[in-house]
């Protein structure tokens, strides 16, 4: 995502994990020290949409050995899926263990701006355990869209674990809806949101504007 | 005045021009005339066409510009070309509510044609319905524009649901099941392309509207989507809407290159405005006819459901449903313990569902009722009747309306059976006792029920 973006992102307040965009190992290795271990490495490349499915992602590096390993493998694995414009290998704080939940949003042609909760992570199209409110929302609304969706009981914690911090997707939620009416946005994803007891870590963002149609 | 503060005239009980009027049986004007004279239309009915002297021996206007008399409403049913003209000469008659039934505007691309037939209606502040819709029916004032013959599909009596709806054909198909019922209903409006006015006005003017108590929407593509949202949350909390929404699942967004857009049609955007508005969405047409018919009730005070039944097994499947859908098989009270015990056979026993077993008459059906309204317990009275069995006869009608009459919860009837048993669930439902043809779709009314009440009784 370019600077820009980023920052207008700040301004209402969105935390993305640590992050940067390394051209060379050289350069993966220096982001991770800023950063701290462990990282998460990722391909980036226009060619690739599904990066999880072609080895393009490796997670858990906890030190220097494991980052060249992983970032030697990670062009392995893209040059065999003859991959060739690769934009770079994202280097990112690992994010805290949880539960994956996508926030979204899009403007419609009749109703204007809406929010979607779902089930996240990469089965958030398998799924598509999703419920949707139109834009501005409240609290009650959002303790409904919890409710609403399947995977309710592992949102509000089962089998040992911890609920999710509801404080912490309450924000989120309404800091997107704000965010989305403000900047007159078509359509957004935050894919993933990592929730766990304590809070939450946000992984990426797309966006586009109406003006410019085109997906940040 | 504003085209939206007319609408009333659409159902004027005084006096409606029909416009393009012929003597030629089976054309749309000529059946629309027949059912204004053998429907009994409450005002005077003037045709016009200046082809005819007389149509079905009423005198023939050349235009609504000769009727002397003052005119409210005008039905058109003429070639499209000509609506617009008439429609100004109606303007100019003062006339306040225009139904225009033709079609050959919007939906076959002829855009500029229903663009100028709205600025006539704007100039005028004309209450224009249509075009290329059923238009209007009310079985207060029977004005009805309806052009398909009584004896093919029959009129519902007067009554409180009031029917929007965008599609012609579904809203007759409607009207014909609640004919069929007996349902009652308070206004119909088949507003087709919504040239001038659309379903947010409707909703608006029914919201006053002193016969409708709830509101059936069917709707394909609103116009005003947000308006739409904003007004259904108002009217909703006075008076349930229950609505349809079709073509909820076109071709895929194509365009979509976020996973919310992949998730997200516009079928998800009414899904979520019926959400917040607290709409009553039913998926199907089934659904749509068998919720609406719950609302007559008493809205409920909680969700306890006392069941009666002469059938085991039906209220086991009953008791399943209600599990499913997040209702509950209320305990009994001590008293209606006491009270049933005694007149119980030895041979019965006292658990909710209450089997009162294939030898139970009306009476033993009216002493486990009354027990029931006294219960704290149950919030909802739910009544399986097996008509099958012999001591089962027209004296359990009375007892129904008898107990429903006498009590502030809602009641519903499950009739499970064949033609028999319909015309018990015909009787019953004229009598506004909701009655269903199987547990499961009689459950899932009542839940909308439960729901919407838990809305009103937060608000």
């Amino acid at each position: 995502m370019p600077l820009e973006e980023f920052k207008l992102l700040e301004k209402y307040g969105f935390k993305l994990l640590p992050y940067g965009l390394a051209k060379s190992e050289a350069e993966a290795i220096a982001f991770a020290k800023k950063i701290g271990y462990p990282i998460v490495m990722k391909l980036i490349s226009s060619q690739a949409t599904h990066k999880t499915d072609i080895g393009g992602v490796k997670v858990g590096i906890k030190n220097e050995i494991t980052l060249k390993l992983a970032y030697n493998e990670i062009l392995e694995n893209a040059k065999a899926h003859k991959i060739k414009e690769i934009d770079g290998i994202l280097v990112q704080k690992m994010a805290r263990k949880g539960l994956e939940l996508i926030i979204g949003g899009k403007k419609d042609p009749q109703f204007g701006h809406m929010i979607i909760l779902g089930f996240g992570g990469i089965y958030v199209e398998v799924f598509r355990d999703v419920t949707a409110r139109l834009c501005p929302i409240t609290r009650v609304d959002i303790r409904e869209m919890v409710t609403e969706l399947k995977s309710h009981p592992l949102i509000e914690g089962a089998r040992g674990n911890k609920g999710i911090n509801m404080t912490a997707l309450e924000q989120m939620m309404l800091r997107t809806c704000k965010f989305m009416e403000k900047e007159n946005v078509l359509e957004l994803d935050l894919n993933p949101v990592v929730f766990d007891d304590s809070g939450c870590d946000l992984i990426d963002v797309r966006f586009t504007k109406v003006e410019t149609g085109k997906l940040k | 005045m504003k085209c939206s503060d007319n609408i009333k005239y659409l159902f004027s009980h005084n006096s409606v021009a029909v416009i393009g009027a012929t003597p030629i049986p089976n054309k749309v004007s000529n059946v629309i005339m027949r059912n204004l004279i053998d429907g009994k239309y409450t005002g005077k009915v003037y045709p016009v066409n200046p082809k005819y002297e007389e149509v079905l021996g009423l005198k023939c206007y050349k235009s609504v510009l000769e009727i002397k008399d003052n005119v409210e409403c005008a039905i058109v049913a003429t070639p499209a070309e000509f609506v617009p003209k008439i429609v100004e000469q109606c303007g100019k008659k003062k006339i306040k509510g225009v139904i225009v039934i033709s079609g050959g505007f919007g939906e076959v691309g002829n855009e500029e044609l229903e663009e100028e037939l709205k600025k006539v209606a704007e100039k005028y502040g004309i209450a224009l319905l249509g075009p290329n819709c059923l238009g209007a029916f009310d079985p207060y004032t029977k004005i009805d524009s309806i052009f398909l013959p009584m004896y093919k599909l029959e009129r519902p009596p007067p009554g409180e649901i009031a029917f929007v709806t965008q599609s012609g054909a579904v809203g007759s198909t409607i009207i014909d099941m609640a004919a069929h019922y007996k349902v009652g209903i308070s206004k119909f409006i088949s507003y087709g392309n919504a040239a001038s006015l659309n379903e947010c006005d409707y909703l608006k003017f029914l919201e006053n509207d002193k016969e409708t108590k709830t509101i059936i929407l069917y709707v394909e593509g609103a116009k005003e989507g947000r308006r739409l949202f904003e007004i259904m949350k108002k009217v909703n909390k006075k008076k349930p809407i229950i609505a349809l929404k079709a073509g909820k699942y076109g071709k895929a967004i194509l365009a979509a290159k976020s996973h919310t857009g992949n998730l997200a049609g516009s079928y998800t955007a009414y899904k979520a405005a019926f959400r917040q508005a607290k709409v009553v969405e039913a998926e199907t047409l089934e659904e749509l006819f068998d919720f609406v018919r719950v609302f007559n009730q008493p809205l409920p005070n909680g969700n306890g459901v006392g069941i009666v039944t002469n059938g085991g097994g039906m209220g086991v499947l009953t008791s399943d449903a209600l599990e499913i859908n997040g209702l509950v098989v209320a305990d009994f009270e001590k008293s209606t313990v006491e009270g049933l015990a005694k007149i119980l056979p030895s041979y019965g026993s006292v658990n909710n569902p209450l089997d009162l077993i294939a030898d139970a008459s009306a009476e033993g059906y009216e002493r486990a009722l009354n027990l029931f309204i006294t219960d704290k317990n149950i919030d909802i009275l739910c009544v399986i009747l097996l008509t099958q069995t012999p001591p089962i006869d027209e004296r359990i009608i009375g007892v129904l309306t008898k107990i429903k009459a006498s009590t502030s919860k809602p009641m519903i009837v499950i009739a499970v059976g064949g033609s028999y048993t319909d015309k018990y669930r015909r009787v019953l439902e004229g009598y506004g006792v909701p009655t269903y043809g199987y547990p499961d779709s009689a459950v899932k009314a009542l839940k909308k029920l439960v729901e919407y009440a838990e809305f009103r009784r937060k608000m």
